[in-house]
């Protein structure tokens, strides 16, 4: 979820780099803690059995050189009784002769030097393991020995109850730190994520600086850079629209030049030969006037940002009524009935972009239905979309031309008029700029034209 | 009538001139915006065409100058530049029209025109309209001479359009200006003033253009060219 697949993971690195000492201190750890509390233990039960063993040495008689151990049966059942353990004892003559008792005791182990005369080992009896203490006590002037051995019940009782006591409380331990660690990542790197998230969640034209604020401090050279290049970004956003609008400026100048001195020519009079080459300079440069909007207009929405303007709602009503005077009088020039059919319908967006895209259907319109034609400038809401249409009723595109006609520099076979072929790309590069869809389709009683932009709806 | 030219580019200053000329004004081209200021401060101009992009202090600033200044003169502001906020500012420092680059002659004719027409009405008692009259102090009208008989909203109704000659003029507008009467107006009362104006002013030759589900727009008198 962090770190997918094979990538490398913090979290594993981690766990890698803990588990090792982890382990360690929980060795150690059992291994003194059962050191410091089992050795006390054990030296207690050693110490019951050596009492009987030297109670059961007192019992050993030494008569004319023989060595005699009497032991009555109720007393030996006492000697040997235990809530846990089986006892067993053998009691050895001077010279290691049975006296007594069980030969299944183990001997002591050859080379233990007796303390005191005391010598506790482990040993088995008949397969079981049995921990023996032997004694050595006096008989006669000789030495006697008596072994207890026990078999280890309590003991490794004691030893479990010693681990669980101790052990399990570490294991806990280095249990929760492993955990700690396992969520601790993900806990950790939440604040990366939402950071990622908001950048996800962002459009293209959203280039304000993230909040550095919200990010941990180990996440600031990450947010600091991101914000960085955020910032050259804007600002290179910033000198491609200083550009443009300078652009715009130098070509519409002199153009607007070139067109009134072409008019002041024309309402002059003049050979006709002459009127003929004026006109075609008029024509000219009012098509390159109307040529460089249109790129100017695609190169902004290519540049697709206006980040000031982001989140903006633009009022197409607002739009229209501004761009309708200029529209109409255009329709007047050619005879055509421009109308209106408008509601109050807002959309999110670049108003100056949104006229753009509106003026090149418009112009359309108008340029290709003839004299006495009706063109409609028509929007309205509905639930799932904000809609406007601009419908003639020319001669219509077929079927077959219309996702062609939307195409740069496409202009249908046959086609009347005198367009560059880019109002429509226009028009569609600025709806999907909007998440608008364009739609072509025949206008009432399936004459003419009828394109119609589709924006989500919005909140109105 | 006296116009000021403010604009750089020399060939589109001096079409701008001369089309002006020959619509019988007197007119004045500075390419730079600090003479233009210190000319309007010494002078009388009926009327500045102001070209935004200026070297030395754009056209903003020359307008808010101007303004500054207290001149009254209306300023129609030209641009090449196709931002919102352009239209918007120039508007908000006081800006009477403005026209983008580049832009048909007949139309800034007419804007000039529609300008002049406005800021006469608002400094003296009549506006002429071809062989209409209306003086505004006397609240009477004259056609060819002969006193013209309008009911008040007739009149309200006719001045928001004489105020914008050529230009179109949504019904929402004229129903505000003339709201102020009183009642709510609907669009249909509208209707019903524009066909009684029409009746009165077209064997005139006075035209009331309707645009189809926005409004009407008064044109141009052949007289008034």
């Amino acid at each position: 979820m962090i770190v997918p697949g094979r990538q490398r993971s913090l979290r594993a690195l981690l766990l890698r780099l803990l588990l090792p000492p982890v382990a360690l201190t929980l060795a150690i750890g059992t291994y003194a803690a059962y050191r410091v509390a089992a050795d006390p233990g054990t030296e207690a039960y050693d110490q019951s059995l050596l009492n009987t063993a030297l109670a059961l040495g007192e019992r050993i008689r030494a008569q004319d050189g023989r060595v005699a151990f009497d032991l009555p049966n109720v007393a030996e059942r006492i000697a040997r009784s235990d809530k846990y353990d089986e006892i067993f004892y053998i009691v050895r003559g001077p010279t290691g002769e049975l006296i007594a008792g069980d030969a299944s005791v183990p001997p002591p182990p050859a080379g233990a030097l007796p303390e005191d005369g005391v010598t506790a080992y482990d040993g088995t009896y008949e397969g079981k393991p049995v921990r023996v203490v032997s004694v050595l006590v006096p008989c006669g002037g000789q030495t006697c020995s008596v072994s207890m051995a026990e078999t280890t019940i309590k003991r490794q009782r004691l030893a479990r109850e010693i681990l669980a006591s101790s052990v399990l409380p570490q294991a806990l331990l280095a249990v929760f730190a492993l955990a700690l660690v396992w969520f601790g990542v993900a806990r950790g790197l939440r604040p990366l994520q939402d950071l990622s998230r908001e950048i996800g969640a962002r459009s293209p034209r959203d280039l304000r600086p993230l909040d550095a604020g919200k990010s941990p401090a180990e996440a600031r050279p990450l947010v600091d850079s991101i914000n960085h290049l955020l910032g050259e970004v804007t600002e290179a956003h910033r000198n491609q629209q200083r550009f443009l609008a300078n652009a715009a400026h130098q070509l519409r100048t002199p153009l607007a030049g070139l067109q009134a001195h072409a008019e002041l020519a024309l309402a002059q009079p003049m050979p006709d030969a002459c009127r003929v080459e004026i006109v075609q300079v008029h024509g000219a440069s009012v098509r390159t006037a109307r040529l460089a909007n249109q790129l100017l207009a695609l190169a902004r929405v290519e540049a697709g940002i206006r980040a000031e303007s982001d989140g903006s709602r633009a009022d197409l009503r607002q739009v229209v009524e501004g761009a309708a005077d200029e529209w109409v009088h255009r329709a007047l020039e050619r005879d055509i009935d421009l109308g209106f059919e408008l509601e109050d319908v807002s959309v999110s967006g670049d108003a100056l972009l949104l006229r753009e895209a509106l003026a090149n259907l418009v112009h359309n319109a108008l340029e290709y239905t003839p004299a006495g034609g009706r063109v409609t400038v028509r929007m309205s809401n509905s639930a799932a979309h904000a809609r406007v249409e601009v419908e003639d009723d020319g001669p219509g595109i077929a079927p077959g031309e219309r996702s062609r006609v939307l195409e740069r520099f496409y202009r249908a076979p046959g086609t009347s008029g005198t367009g560059s072929g880019l109002g429509l790309a226009i028009v569609r590069e600025i709806a999907a700029a909007h998440g608008a869809k364009i739609e072509i389709g025949e206008g009432e009683g399936g004459r003419g034209c009828r394109v119609m932009l589709l924006f989500p709806a919005g909140v109105n | 009538m006296r116009i000021l030219i403010v604009e750089d580019d020399s060939a589109l200053g001096s079409g701008l001139v001369r089309i002006l000329q020959a619509e019988g004004y007197a007119v004045d081209l500075m390419p730079r915006g600090e003479q233009a200021v210190l000319a309007a401060e010494r002078e009388r101009f009926d009327l500045v065409i102001l070209d935004v992009g200026l070297p030395g202090i754009d056209g903003f600033e020359v307008l808010r100058r101007l303004r500054e200044g207290a001149q009254r003169m209306p300023v129609l502001v030209l641009t090449a530049r196709d931002t919102v906020d352009d239209r918007v500012h120039g508007l908000d420092l006081g800006a009477d029209d403005y026209m983008a680059k580049p832009f048909a002659m007949p139309e800034l004719a007419a804007r000039v025109r529609a300008l002049i027409r406005r800021s006469q009405a608002q400094t003296g008692p009549r506006v002429v309209h071809g062989p209409l009259m209306l003086d505004t102090v006397a609240r009477r009208a004259y056609l060819r001479g002969a006193p013209l008989d309008l009911a008040a909203r007739e009149w309200a109704v006719l001045e928001v359009l004489l105020a914008r000659v050529e230009r179109i003029v949504s019904k929402e507008s004229i129903i505000q200006a003339v709201a102020s009467w009183g009642d709510e107006l609907s669009p249909n009362a509208i209707e019903v003033y524009v066909s009684r104006l029409r009746s009165k002013l077209e064997p005139a030759g006075i035209r009331i253009r309707t645009v189809r589900g926005f409004g009407y727009m008064l044109e141009e008198h052949a007289e008034s060219q």
